[in-house]
């Protein structure tokens, strides 16, 4: 690993499914740790929804067995299980009637990481505190 | 005229929706259109699902592929799968439109 690092923030604004983007931004934040070994620097993924993005950490998805295409939940699952910093916006999830305990967890596979329910404004903040930002 | 009207989205394509009227109207609610079945933003539910004289259905794969389930669909709207659907639009509806 090199001495370099870079900060990362994918942003999610678009539900799930019908849209591409949600899966690429997870996928491309999975991906960080391949990355870090192949340009020699450290690529340290946040993720964050927002907005009608927040219906992308809804448990229980079940596209595999309706369509058999990887759900959204599974790639979220996998971000925890890598311990990946996972933020959702609390003013959306509120406006959407989405109680916290509908929210994805990856508890089953051992992971620490949880996804943490944060005011928008701790979302800026979070952004001003990432070298780069990414929106889908 | 008798038609089927597929619902996909959860935003932008109400003006044209609140629009379409018809002798006979299903209103299909399918990919990101089931939102409208399961929300409640702000405490209320879908203004789409007030449309008057419709018929409201749901599809179930879609419903559970976005992690919800039959009993937390709005009782307006009927959850079908996608044999169902396929029988309705053949047999009960004579034209088809997608929003």
């Amino acid at each position: 690993m090199g001495e370099l690092k870079n900060k990362i923030m994918f942003v999610v604004q678009r539900p799930p499914y019908k849209s591409e983007d949600p899966k690429l931004a997870l996928t491309h934040a999975l991906s960080s740790g391949v990355t870090s070994i192949h340009i020699d620097e450290e690529i340290v993924p946040t993720v964050a929804f927002i907005g009608d993005g927040v219906l992308n950490c809804i448990k229980d998805q079940k596209s595999m067995e309706a369509y058999g295409i990887t759900s959204n939940e599974r790639h979220i699952k996998n971000m925890l299980a890598t311990d990946t910093k996972t933020l959702v916006c609390k003013e959306d999830i509120e406006r959407l009637g989405i109680k916290e305990d509908r929210l994805i967890d990856a508890s089953d596979m051992g992971a620490e990481m949880t996804i943490k329910v944060v005011p928008f404004n701790e979302i800026l903040k979070e952004m001003e505190a990432n070298d780069h930002l990414m929106f889908f | 005229m008798r038609l089927a009207l597929f619902y996909s989205d959860l935003r932008g394509i109400e003006s044209i929706y609140n629009r379409i009227t018809a002798h006979e109207l299903g209103v299909f609610l399918v990919s990101n259109g089931i939102y409208h079945a399961v929300l409640k933003e702000n405490g209320k539910p879908s203004p789409i699902l007030d449309k008057k004289d419709a018929t409201f259905y749901i599809l179930k794969e879609d419903l559970e592929t976005r992690g919800f389930s039959d009993n937390e669909v709005d009782k307006r709207v009927k959850v079908i799968a996608y044999d169902d659907l396929v029988d309705l639009i053949m047999d009960k509806y004579e034209k088809l439109a997608w929003l």
